[in-house]
């Protein structure tokens, strides 16, 4: 399968004890012949959790990991200690996201990959986690605000989890999605101090919701085509 | 484009007199990106306050404010797919009154009697989703335990015995606060009959199924003989529930969640 191997990467970037832990948690076999110890769960979330914040690759694809461990955990045993740890750690980091934007713009920018990735796979009852709109709405808006703006690191990440889980955003909340754009397009009009890199990407952010959340063909030659070329 | 002269002749005095134009006055940033000084200013103040209060004190769309408010996310993400479970059982349930008098009216007319109304008619149930969500919790904190698990194993519904066999309190049914804690109570030491042996491997887990509830509930069995004939009236009236079976409402995440995730990790 054409994902697996990019999987194996990263789960060779643990050590090897975690290693173990974690591919034993995710075939299942855990969870399998007996009601699973709390404290396994435990660690597997804050596992997955201390790797997304490191590792943007990985940020990308822990939502679908966590999914597979939630819906295993209540299948077997109706619990759901994995997510409850995880969505602590989730909101603990959110609570302490400004001083990781200061230590490290890397590590913030992970945190809202992982944070969106969670809102897009995470669903109950096939709806996405009420709690975490507006936490997610904080964390984007914070991307859009000038100092932001200014590191395409920032503007690339914003931009990307628009791309993946705007539209739902915005059926949660229509207003907030409002103010977010509202800011994109005072950022893209009136900062001075921003690539042009990272005005390409706001210009066609701007295009992709008036479109409904979908780039037109002729957007889509004008923003892409260079790529084939 | 229009000089500033020609747009501000363009309105109306009070506009003016702010001292901007209308226009410049929505624009919530000047030229070097910071906050302009009128109305929208105190608005921009109250939007960053309250993104900094939000993660606290997050209410739903739909208006449940008399909903308990969860500090923090774990806790309202299970609080809203209780919710979530609860309305789609309170939907099943009404089906099913509905089809139950249907038919039973069916049944009446064509025997010659047109009036009877026996089963229970939606009208007389249980709404107030506050109090479905705390019987709801109750009636998990019962099903999660290692005891229900063997029961339902041992016993199929079709072979259940009313007052032989322990009974899920129905939810949808008025009853009195009192009243429906009791049944609770009752149900969930009936339950114990059910309890895995203790043994070794067996006691942390039994331990950890337990919680304070059953506990409290034991205790007060034991030294409550003066209530004892309250309790079998009380019995008695959950054998008189209507047709519908009572359990047929379900809570637990396992019933509700499938796993479809294909996760390959070879």
């Amino acid at each position: 399968m054409e994902n697996s191997s990019k999987e194996d990467y990263r789960i060779q970037s643990f050590d090897i004890e975690t290693q173990k832990l974690l591919k034993t948690a995710l075939k299942g076999q855990l969870l399998q012949f007996h009601k699973p110890s709390a404290v396994d769960l435990e660690k597997v979330s804050n596992v997955i959790v201390d790797q997304s914040l490191k590792d943007q690759v990985f940020s990308k694809e822990s939502g679908r990991i966590c999914y597979t461990i939630v819906q295993a955990e209540a299948k077997q045993s109706n619990g759901n200690v994995f997510r409850r740890n995880l969505l602590n750690r989730m909101q603990k980091e959110f609570k302490a996201r400004e001083e990781t934007r200061s230590r490290s713009i890397q590590e913030w920018v992970c945190y809202v990959t992982f944070m969106c990735n969670i809102f897009d796979y995470l669903k109950v009852n096939n709806m996405p986690m009420m709690a975490l709109v507006h936490p997610v709405f904080d964390c984007l808006l914070r991307l859009a605000q000038p100092d932001a703006l200014q590191n395409e690191e920032e503007v690339d990440c914003l931009v990307l989890q628009l791309h993946r889980i705007g539209d739902q955003l915005e059926k949660m909340n229509e207003q907030r999605m409002d103010e977010l754009f509202f800011m994109l397009r005072d950022g893209f009009l009136l900062q001075q101090n921003l690539s042009s890199m990272a005005r390409l990407l706001l210009l066609e952010i701007l295009e992709f919701r008036a479109g409904g959340w979908r780039l037109s063909e002729t957007a889509h030659k004008y923003y892409y085509s260079e790529v084939a070329d | 484009m229009l000089s500033y002269q020609q747009l501000t002749h363009l309105h109306p005095v009070s506009s003016r007199s702010k001292g901007s134009l209308r226009w410049s006055c929505s624009r919530k940033r000047g030229l070097d990106g910071s906050l302009r000084r009128c109305d929208g200013q105190e608005k921009a103040d109250q939007s960053q306050r309250c993104a900094e209060n939000r993660s606290s004190s997050f209410t739903t769309p739909e208006g449940d404010g008399p909903m308990s408010r969860c500090a923090d996310w774990a806790s309202e993400v299970e609080q809203e797919e209780m919710r979530m479970g609860v309305r789609q059982d309170v939907q099943r349930y009404r089906r099913r009154i509905l089809t139950a008098d249907f038919n039973e009216r069916e049944r009446k007319t064509s025997s010659g009697s047109s009036e009877c109304r026996d089963s229970p008619i939606p009208a007389d149930m249980e709404t107030d989703e506050a109090v479905l969500m705390r019987r709801q919790k109750q009636i998990n904190y019962g099903k999660n335990t290692l005891a229900y698990d063997r029961y339902i194993k041992e016993v199929p519904k079709h072979l259940r015995q009313p007052g032989v066999h322990p009974r899920t309190p129905n939810k949808f049914k008025k009853y009195s606060r009192r009243s429906w804690d009791q049944q609770i109570r009752l149900w969930k030491v009936k339950l114990h009959a059910w309890d895995p042996p203790v043994q070794e491997g067996n006691d942390l887990q039994a331990i950890d199924e337990m919680d304070l509830d059953d506990v409290m509930e034991i205790e007060l069995e034991a030294c409550d003989s003066a209530e004892s004939e309250e309790n079998t009236q009380c019995s008695k009236n959950t054998k008189d529930t209507a047709s519908i079976p009572a359990d047929s409402c379900t809570g637990t995440p396992s019933k509700v969640m499938k796993t479809e995730a294909n996760f390959d990790l070879s």
